[in-house]
């Protein structure tokens, strides 16, 4: 279940929605969450009780309100500062199967999370959480549009969370590194990495902070356009430091021919294209 | 121990075989390989298809003598040099007192792309300096321009005379100098019509794009990828080590793409750029140009007062005369 248009991703089950106008994403996340009702999703609207967005679905689902199928959720009641990535999303993780046992076929959440992030640090233990959370929604009925104030955050820290989204609304986004699709690797790699975007790129894979399987850290790169000398430096490196040989599946022919010019000794680069 | 003419030296012993005729070719390379081989040392033969034919001809039936492919050996200097430094690292760590190598340049060498190449008989005095190598590079002079053997001179240390005897070449200059002042590349007509795409302080990824538009309809493959890694690469440099503006130009011809990158500063100090690569990467850089002259058919470095310029040529880098 996708939603069209506006933003870009493979598939646009978790959307990172940055803004500059709180309409906006009230506006977006009605939709979303809208189509989720009329998937039988059950759907979770994560604001405070007083939030626009919140008072127009109490308008629009009045009966889905009575009966739980579109619940208003409190952030406190969702967003644990102390939990950790896989703590928090375990919350979500049961709240699907819960979903599934009710008789829904899954569930949908809108949250604007703006409020709970303060500073960097806090910023780059929701990103973590934000990596654990794409892959939730690559394995199960679960889907989730993020909002994100942009005034608040400052353009820098919505780009280290929305290029572990699946999908986001923030143009210019340089690359994505997002969970794989059921039966792929570590992560997908999509997009061109250059010099422009390196730090943001070495960002985000401390954040994903990728587990190798037997070895080997598989990640998904058909869609990796492009990927410069230092961005493969990179990449080894990170294999390194994780005692595995990292795997680009699918890159393209390019990239495979810059990986043999240096010679890399934990980079592969596998059915190049 | 080094056996012949290099016995005694360290490093590596660099010497040009001129040639007018077959009958001196053979008078030189026939021996040189039979000593290399009757002395147990690794003995390796990159020359064309002709050449090699008269070689393989002369040598004893069982003589040890490896024939690499001379056309794949040599399609790009850098990568010529990487790929003898891997062989070389590999031969002397299974304990070889000395390799010997017999190349050769063709005349596809010799044209358009000739300077590069001059670049190259320059810069392998140090990088293969590593290892007990004792190399000839084989010229004919019926094929060889005059200005292209004395290239050959400036750049070789030693010469290989047909009477069996090995001199100094009194015309070599230290590749450090020779490579300060190395000779012009031809240029190229295209250069002097408008070109099909040009911005000014492009990001590389608007570079590589630029490129991709020019190079993917008209070549394809490896060889566009090749001009968007290295205009890249170079976009990438020019902004980090150069000075403003940064200017890309790209032209098209049925049979080739050209593109430059020119920005305001002073280009490389590094005499061996683009040949060698100058770092490991991670600090300071000196991959990226190491990487373009890997990935495209010609790379040319132009120094002007308050201008460098990097040409690159994808696809037919071999003007005609």
């Amino acid at each position: 279940m996708g939603v069209s248009g506006v933003v870009d991703g493979p598939v646009a089950d978790h959307v990172c929605w940055s803004y500059d106008e709180p309409g906006t994403f009230d506006a977006f996340a009605e939709g979303f969450l809208a189509d989720g009702v009329a998937a039988g999703h059950q759907v979770w609207c994560v604001a405070p009780a007083g939030a626009v967005l919140a008072g127009r679905l109490r308008e629009r689902f009045p009966a889905e309100i009575r009966r739980g199928a579109v619940r208003v959720v409190d952030p406190a009641a969702t967003y644990v500062p102390a939990a950790g990535p896989h703590e928090q999303v375990r919350l979500y993780a049961d709240a699907t199967d819960a979903a599934l046992a009710a008789g829904y076929g899954g569930l949908r959440v809108a949250a604007d999370v703006t409020a709970m992030l303060h500073g960097p640090e806090q910023v780059a233990a929701f990103a973590r959480y934000e990596h654990h959370a794409d892959r939730l929604v690559r394995a199960r009925p679960f889907s989730a549009v993020c909002g994100y104030d942009r005034r608040a955050l400052g353009a820098a820290a919505v780009e280290r969370i929305a290029c572990l989204h699946t999908a986001s609304n923030v143009a210019g986004l340089p690359f994505r590194l997002s969970a794989s699709a059921p039966g792929g690797g570590a992560a997908e790699l999509a997009g061109e990495v250059d010099a422009a975007g390196r730090e943001l790129f070495a960002d985000a894979l401390e954040l994903a902070d990728l587990r190798p399987t037997g070895g080997e850290l598989v990640l998904d790169a058909a869609g990796l356009r492009f990927a410069d000398h230092r961005a493969l430096l990179l990449l080894d490196a990170y294999a390194r430091e994780r005692a595995a040989v990292l795997v680009l599946r699918g890159a393209a022919g390019a990239t495979a021919h810059v990986a043999a010019l240096l010679g890399l000794a934990a980079v592969r680069v596998e059915g190049a294209r | 121990m080094r056996t012949g003419a290099a016995a005694g030296r360290t490093g590596y012993f660099h010497e040009a075989l001129l040639y007018g005729s077959d009958d001196e070719f053979l008078a030189v390379a026939v021996p040189f390989l039979v000593g290399g081989a009757e002395a147990g040392e690794p003995t390796v033969v990159a020359l064309g298809e002709r050449t090699a034919g008269l070689v393989r001809a002369e040598l004893p039936a069982g003589a040890d003598v490896a024939f690499l492919g001379g056309g794949d050996t040599y399609a790009r200097p850098a990568a010529a040099i990487r790929t003898y430094r891997e062989l070389l690292a590999r031969l002397t760590a299974g304990g070889a007192g000395q390799v010997r190598i017999i190349g050769e340049l063709q005349r596809v060498h010799m044209g358009s792309t000739w300077d590069w190449w001059a670049r190259y008989e320059a810069a392998i005095n140090r990088a293969f300096d590593d290892w007990p190598l004792w190399s000839m590079c084989a010229y004919d002079t019926r094929v060889a321009s005059p200005a292209v053997v004395g290239e050959v001179l400036r750049t070789h240390p030693f010469v290989a005379c047909p009477d069996g005897s090995h001199r100094p070449s009194p015309a070599f200059v230290e590749p450090a100098a020779y490579l300060a002042h190395p000779p012009d590349a031809t240029p190229d007509p295209l250069e002097r019509t408008a070109p099909a795409v040009s911005i000014t302080d492009p990001t590389a990824a608007q570079a590589r794009a630029a490129a991709a538009a020019v190079a993917g309809p008209l070549l394809g493959g490896p060889d566009a990828d090749g001009l968007v890694i290295a205009v890249s690469e170079l976009v990438t440099n020019a902004h980090r080590h150069g000075a403003p503006p940064v200017r890309l130009d790209v032209w098209a011809a049925a049979d080739r793409v050209v593109a430059t990158v020119r920005d305001g500063g002073a280009g490389p100090a590094d005499p061996y750029a683009g040949l060698l690569p100058a770092g490991d990467g991670t600090g300071t850089g000196g991959l990226g140009l190491w990487i373009a002259f890997q990935s495209c058919n010609h790379v040319a470095l132009r120094r002007e007062p308050g201008a460098f310029t990097v040409r690159l040529t994808a696809g037919n880098a071999c003007l005609p005369d």
